[in-house]
């Protein structure tokens, strides 16, 4: 499925423990390319650094940037997983379901969670046990669990929903919105067990190169299934949490947020060949997408423009990123 | 070794079955139809096979018109609705036309997902000897087209424009939610739209960004441009799903400011009722989609053609005032 990494070892022992956040910082390109879109918007658009404005980026920035927390761990391994908005589309569906049964916001966040966990195990042993590519697995899921969602909800959405469920994606807690604390406690959580963790140490060497975790023991298996089991349970919380937001859960909910989502990730410098990356680089890279769509539409920039500007930022900043690798 | 192989092997075969029940499934679905001519079936008046092909059963806008029109069929009896879903995606839609002329359906209502990429398959369906209408989105270059049934987009627009006129005759700053870039509906509502508020002079559209027809990127860029535009007085949105995106945008600022969707929906209809949506547009999709079935099956059983080639009904703009005029008022609980 993937070769053995042949760049240089050291990106396989990435983690290392003393931690200077500056050197850090500057190994992503992204991270510099950010910054200085965050002050060329502050600059010609005065309304960019409102705090509204910026818990606003945040809160949008909340829900695919919980699907990217789970995309890391799954191209960490070098997997793929597209597809994640089919079936945060699904568990809302089933969440909100769950909700209008009469089960509670409890029974809605479990439901939604509960399908995302199975989505996620099935194509896990798929890719694991019966050795189907990643991709080929989860464009299969991109397309079943779309039609799943659809046959359920019979093609309409499940809208209207009481202030305790609505909160959660809407609500604030101080200035902070929900999502937005909701996503920073599972960010540290992630960054905390790739970076501390024995089995965020094994998911690195699985990617890195799979035949010698293999040989020196590591259960592959059960650690790539896990990775899916671990996006899926980011797609039912997400699921939900976007049926929150907008008071309604949508069979077309989630559509292309897989690109947008692997594009965060790569984005923050985590290799699509598995075993190069982190937690860090993915925050960056869902905030560097979510800064650019904020800011053109605050300068209400062209929506054909916009997709053109979006695009050519992406590469560049990761050829920066590539560019101060190669240096180092 | 045994054990590997085995797998594989059973999801074959499970997979055979599967596909072996769907196939003797269909023949006996279609079997009325299938194996006479269809001069004869008609005559005959037995049922005909009426394929409807839609850009995408993804859009409630599509599932209503699904609905209607099989229940239009139910009601007149001998008419069975193939639909054809074209799950969005223009390949798929192709396809599914091709398949109309091999399996040789009495007729085909279609709704274009593009008008140009889809012209020249219906042209070989019509080609075929297949009576072809369509329905809500034109197709273009097509010859021998039975007719077409739709609402206009630009008059749509039109509706909403003049809403706003009516809202704000001092002039306002308003904020545009533009649909997918490129689709026709989206370039026709936002044309209407301006055909309306430019002349007058005093409407400034001071946020002009897409929501892509979906409720999210419609809260999500609301967001946005309220943020660089508190001032603004109200959104027009190119459909009712980004406008009831708006309104949760709206609302969380703590704003009350007039929203205007389109296509009303039955949650819009409710969110009219509720004071929360100002207006929306109502195409009748439902009759249109009635009345393309009646054309064609007049056509088929008695050579019939209709008195008009275009039909169009004319969209209104629903407000609280007039909401027993929509379509859909009885879905809403």
């Amino acid at each position: 499925m993937s070769g053995p990494n042949i760049s240089d070892n050291a990106q396989v022992a990435a983690p290392r423990r003393s931690f200077n956040w500056t050197a850090y910082a500057s190994q992503f390109g992204a991270f510099g390319v950010l910054i200085i879109i965050c002050i060329i918007f502050a600059v010609m658009e005065p309304a960019f650094i409102t705090s509204i404005n910026i818990f606003n980026v945040l809160r949008q920035v909340s829900i695919y940037g919980l699907l990217a927390l789970g995309m890391t761990f799954v191209i960490l391994t070098a997997g793929i997983d597209l597809s994640v908005g089919s079936l945060l589309a699904l568990a809302g569906v089933a969440g909100a379901a769950a909700f209008k049964s009469g089960f509670g916001v409890a029974g809605a966040i479990a439901a939604a969670v509960i399908v995302g966990l199975l989505g996620g195990l099935l194509q896990g042993l798929a890719i694991s046990k019966l050795k189907v590519p990643a991709f080929i697995v989860t464009l299969g899921g991109l397309s079943a669990f779309r039609g799943m969602a659809l046959v359920f909800a019979k093609g309409q959405p499940i809208s209207s929903f009481p202030p305790e469920y609505t909160r959660f994606g809407q609500g604030l807690i101080g200035p902070v919105p929900i999502p937005v604390i909701i996503f920073a406690v599972f960010a540290l959580l992630a960054f905390i067990v790739l970076r501390y963790t024995r089995y965020g140490r094994y998911i690195y060497a699985v990617g890195g190169n799979m035949e010698a975790a293999r040989l020196s023991g590591l259960k592959v298996d059960a650690i790539i299934t896990s990775v899916y089991l671990i996006i899926g349970f980011f797609a039912g919380l997400s699921g939900f949490l976007l049926s929150s937001r907008l008071n309604s859960a949508e069979v077309i909910a989630g559509m292309g947020y897989e690109l947008t989502v692997i594009a965060g990730v790569v984005i923050g410098g985590t290799s699509l060949f598995g075993g190069e990356g982190g937690i860090f680089g993915t925050l960056v890279g869902v905030l560097l997408i979510g800064v650019l769509n904020n800011g053109l539409t605050l300068m209400n920039v062209s929506p054909y423009y916009q997709q053109v500007i979006i695009g050519l930022i992406i590469v560049l900043a990761v050829y920066l990123d590539q560019l101060i690798k190669r240096r180092q | 070794m045994y054990k590997r192989s085995f797998l594989p092997l059973a999801l074959l075969l499970v997979l055979l079955l599967a596909l072996s029940a769907c196939t003797a499934v269909a023949p006996t679905d279609s079997g009325a139809a299938a194996p006479a001519d269809d001069a004869a079936a008609s005559e005959e008046g037995e049922t005909l096979t009426i394929a409807f092909s839609i850009p995408g059963l993804n859009f409630p806008f599509f599932v209503h018109m699904e609905q209607q029109i099989k229940d239009e069929a139910a009601s007149m009896g001998n008419v069975e609705i193939v639909t054809l879903d074209g799950q969005d995606n223009t390949t798929k839609q192709v396809a599914d036309l091709e398949t109309v002329i091999a399996k040789g359906y009495d007729g085909l209502v279609v709704s274009p997902r593009t008008a140009d990429a889809l012209a020249p398959v219906i042209q070989q369906v019509i080609d075929a000897g297949i009576p072809v209408i369509t329905v809500d989105r034109s197709v273009q270059d097509v010859t021998g087209l039975l007719g077409h049934v739709g609402a206009d987009n630009v008059i749509g627009g039109e509706a909403q424009g003049q809403a706003i006129l009516d809202l704000f005759p001092d002039g306002a700053q308003i904020i545009e939610l533009l649909g997918t870039p490129g689709a026709s509906p989206a370039i026709d509502r936002s044309a209407g739209l301006h055909n309306v508020i430019d002349p007058a002079g005093n409407i400034e559209v001071v946020c002009q960004q897409t929501g892509e027809f979906n409720r999210d990127r419609g809260l999500t860029v609301t967001e946005n441009c309220l943020s660089s535009n508190p001032e603004a007085a109200a959104i027009v949105a190119a459909n009712d799903d980004m406008a009831l995106g708006a309104i949760e945008a709206v609302q969380a600022r703590g704003l009350d400011i007039p929203i205007i969707g389109f296509d009303a929906l039955p949650e819009s209809l409710k969110a009219i009722q509720d004071g929360a949506l100002y207006g929306t547009v109502e195409q009748f999709p439902g009759g249109q989609a009635r009345t393309a079935l009646q054309t064609i099956t007049a056509f088929i059983t008695d050579g019939a053609t209709p008195e008009n080639e275009i039909n169009l009904l004319s969209p209104i703009l629903i407000s609280a005032d007039n909401l027993d005029q929509a379509e859909r008022i009885g879905e809403v609980e």
